[in-house]
């Protein structure tokens, strides 16, 4: 009887060890205290690098965003470019030849002056293969890009061939020391990395050599570090935020953003659609395993509008998103101010002109069922991403509407690796419902997506030649918006592209995800943006307001 | 009534209940009503909406009656399984049972949360719902058998050993004859091994169905409902 008594003590105390353990280790997370005029917020894992060159993560992003500073940068408000290092940027008429003219008197944080040289470095660094930086093959043919210095003050960039976009590249290039990369330690933008505690924290203080003032000719950026906690639980998250630990969230769920808007309203803001879009398409593939019959309704035009014209769009964005979307007809949102195409003309709900359309195409109705002019019935899954509880409710909303039609529809959850092995390799399915997240508002970015050759053309991926004529021209069109020189060109050629997507409806657009963000009341000089980093683009900005 | 029978008592008057929700004249654990979103309880919704505008109380009465169904048919396919192996592993013997209850502990040590995974995305994707659920069940029943069986191949090893049957074998028992007297002494030991699949099947169904990996919509799940909720 002893002898289990003292075993029973004993696995108690081991007990008592681990939870007293995990309640240190857990208090250690947050043990970092706030110091004055420091920013707080969270990274959900840790960075895998702090070498700007080799970002390739969204953590890492945010640091490099906060650590490094850049020739060029899109203001995320009014989506244009801006110089910051260099004080001014030219591009030759042909767009192989850009010249910055840097700012003067620049210095890095630890007090070296910062001239073309380092630019130049800094530029050849992520071009060389070596360093395998991933915004390297934003150049398209990196190998072939000079860079020059013909003074200190001016740095010109030859590339081989125009490439789209190219000021947004500048933005990712994190000028360094020459032949002293520092990881985050010596920069030339607002922060440098002062304390990093894997899994624990990255903590950033102020640059205090910074190039830039404010507007009242006090030095910036205002806020005098920030601390980056890193935990990727959205409750400990929002609690925390709720404890004025943290001062602002990005990238909120609907759900938890309705649980703030009740706990906090005066925190949270919907900033209206994203870049992002959420879509359904069918297989059209001739390599899918899919029946003759079915395959040939999904390549019918009047198949796909019908479609498109039963789905309450509206309703979509009201139940599965709580209102926090607002209904797609294209793959340019609202939220892309200079792409959007305003005049689009696209299929809206309309349950009528649908089974219309159906009749016309040979479909029949025997009762309430729906079936093709050999009898088949109108039955197909819809496939989608086990975990992803909007989309799910939107795959059973949609199931529902396309029950008015008469047709059945299996909604299928499957893991992502599942999911994935089926879309890119046996092509094995029938219709599939997904998201797209745009980060770029360049629609030279969605190349892979929309050229007929590419693997990431979803609805027909690696096709030899374009399989219909509005494929061919969609094809022409994107390369003509990546090879003209005429922005008015450009434009009309992403005009045309849209408004042949909203005709054909390969992809079939549900709803715009909005951005959705708190921020704390005391934190001052917040302009919320829909591109990311949606909230801290400005970080320089950004200060404690004097009630803290 | 004895005490011992009142949670059997419990559970069929929650069935009868969850039957006269579903079978009554309206009702659908289906149908949207896309304007009356996560309602409280009234009159007509008596336990309120969920998130796309059904009845909960029509959805978890359905939801019980088909993981019960289900759970109930995977438990006895499981425990016919296990009673199977395990007898042919003890009254083999040899190499044969011990090639029989090594197979049953590998499967044992398969993690079955994958494995249901797995089998769950190679099945073909226009399976309807009712089909799904039934191949779930199914699935469940097919990898929940080693741990019973396991405990059938001890009862039925001392049984085996057992006086009555060393004199039975002796006075010239043949050997089906032998396991026609097995079976039903085995019987104190399948059924409780019976009703603790039961749970363990509605669990781990609704764990799929938490996951997004359960029984297909519009067929109403405890599991996915939940995930729903959350």
């Amino acid at each position: 009887m002893t002898r289990r008594v003292c075993l029973h003590d004993v696995s108690v105390a081991a007990v008592l060890a681990i939870l007293a353990t995990t309640v240190i280790v857990k208090c250690a997370a947050q043990a970092a205290p706030r110091l004055p005029g420091e920013l707080a917020w969270i990274l959900g894992y840790d960075p895998k690098t702090f070498d700007p060159a080799k970002v390739d993560d969204i953590d890492s992003e945010t640091v490099r965003y906060l650590t490094g500073g850049v020739l060029l940068r899109i203001n995320r408000l009014t989506q244009k470019v801006e110089p910051r290092l260099a004080q001014s940027w030219n591009l030759s008429p042909d767009g192989k030849i850009i010249v910055f003219k840097m700012r003067p008197g620049l210095r890095f944080s630890d007090g070296s002056s910062l001239t073309s040289r380092d630019a130049a470095w800094s530029i050849r660094r992520v071009l060389l293969p070596a360093t395998a930086a991933p915004v390297a093959d934003e150049f398209v043919n990196p190998g072939g890009v000079r860079v020059e210095t013909p003074d200190p003050a001016t740095v010109i960039v030859h590339l081989p061939q125009r490439v789209i976009g190219i000021a947004k590249v500048f933005d990712e290039i994190a000028i360094e020391p020459a032949d002293r990369p520092s990881e985050g330690r010596v920069t030339s933008g607002p922060f440098v990395v002062a304390d990093y505690l894997r899994s624990q924290y990255v903590r950033l203080r102020r640059n205090p050599d910074y190039w830039e003032n404010g507007s009242n000719g006090v030095s910036i950026p205002y806020a005098s570090g920030v601390r980056l906690d890193i935990v990727n639980n959205p409750e400990q998250e929002i609690r925390l935020f709720l404890r004025g630990e943290y001062d602002l969230i990005d990238h909120i769920s609907p759900d938890y953003f309705e649980l703030l808007r009740k706990k906090a309203p005066s925190t949270v803001r919907d900033l209206g659609p994203s870049l992002n879009t959420e879509q359904m398409w069918f297989n059209q593939s001739p390599a899918a395993p899919l029946p003759a019959w079915e395959r040939s309704w999904f390549q019918q035009r009047a198949f796909r509008v019908a479609v498109s014209e039963a789905i309450h769009r509206d309703d979509l964005a009201r139940i599965a998103y709580q209102g926090h979307a607002t209904p797609a007809y294209s793959f340019i949102s609202p939220a892309n101010r200079i792409w959007y195409n305003q005049n689009l003309s696209a299929p809206h709900t309309d349950i009528t002109a649908a089974r219309a359309a159906l009749a016309r195409a040979g479909f029949r109705w025997v009762g309430s069922r729906l079936e093709d002019a050999a009898g088949h019935p109108v039955r197909f899954s819809i496939l989608t991403n086990a975990g992803n509880a909007a989309r799910q409710k939107m795959a059973t909303l949609i199931q529902q509407d396309l029950a008015a039609l008469g047709m059945e529809v299996n909604v299928v959850a499957l893991d992502f690796p599942a999911l994935v092995e089926r879309l890119m390799h046996s092509q094995d399915y029938e219709a599939c419902l997904l998201g797209l997240e745009n980060v770029d508002p360049e629609p030279n970015a969605m190349m892979n997506v929309w050229l007929s050759s590419s693997p990431n053309h979803q609805w027909n991926p690696s096709e030899k030649i374009p399989a219909t004529p509005w494929e061919a021209e969609i094809d022409h069109d994107m390369n003509l918006q990546a090879t003209s020189l005429a922005d008015t060109v450009r434009r009309q050629a992403i005009d045309r592209v849209q408004q042949i997507v909203a005709d054909q409806q390969p992809f079939i657009y549900l709803v715009y995800p909005n951005v959705l963000v708190a921020v704390s009341p005391r934190i001052e000089g917040v302009e919320p943006a829909v591109l990311e980093p949606e909230l801290i683009w400005n970080v320089e900005q950004l200060r404690l307001g004097s009630s803290r | 009534m004895n005490s011992h029978r009142l949670p059997t008592w419990l559970l069929v008057g929650l069935v009868l209940i969850a039957m006269a929700i579903v079978v009554r004249p309206g009702a659908s654990y289906s149908r949207q009503n896309r304007d009356q979103l996560l309602t409280d309880a009234s009159a007509r919704h008596p336990a309120g909406t969920d998130a796309l505008g059904r009845d909960r109380l029509e959805r978890v009465s359905a939801a019980l009656l088909l993981s019960l169904t289900g759970a109930l048919a995977a438990a006895a396919v499981t425990t016919a399984a296990a009673a199977g192996v395990g007898t042919l592993a003890a009254f083999a013997g040899g190499a044969v049972g011990w090639m029989v209850m090594l197979v049953c502990d590998v499967f044992l040590a398969l993690p079955w949360l994958f494995l249901l995974m797995m089998v769950r995305s190679a099945l073909p994707l226009n399976t309807s719902p009712g089909h799904s659920a039934a191949i779930t069940f199914l699935v469940l029943a097919a990898l929940g058998w080693p741990a019973c069986a396991r405990a059938v191949y001890q009862g039925a090893c001392d049984l085996k050993n057992s006086e009555w049957m060393l004199q039975a074998r002796a006075a010239g028992l043949r050997r089906p004859q032998v396991v026609r007297h097995v079976v039903p002494n085995l019987l104190p030991l399948l059924l409780p091994q019976f009703l603790v699949c039961v749970p363990a099947f509605v669990m781990a169904e609704a764990n799929l169905g938490a996951l997004g990996l359960g029984i297909g919509e519009p067929l109403p799940s405890w599991g996915g409902d939940a995930a729903r909720a959350r």
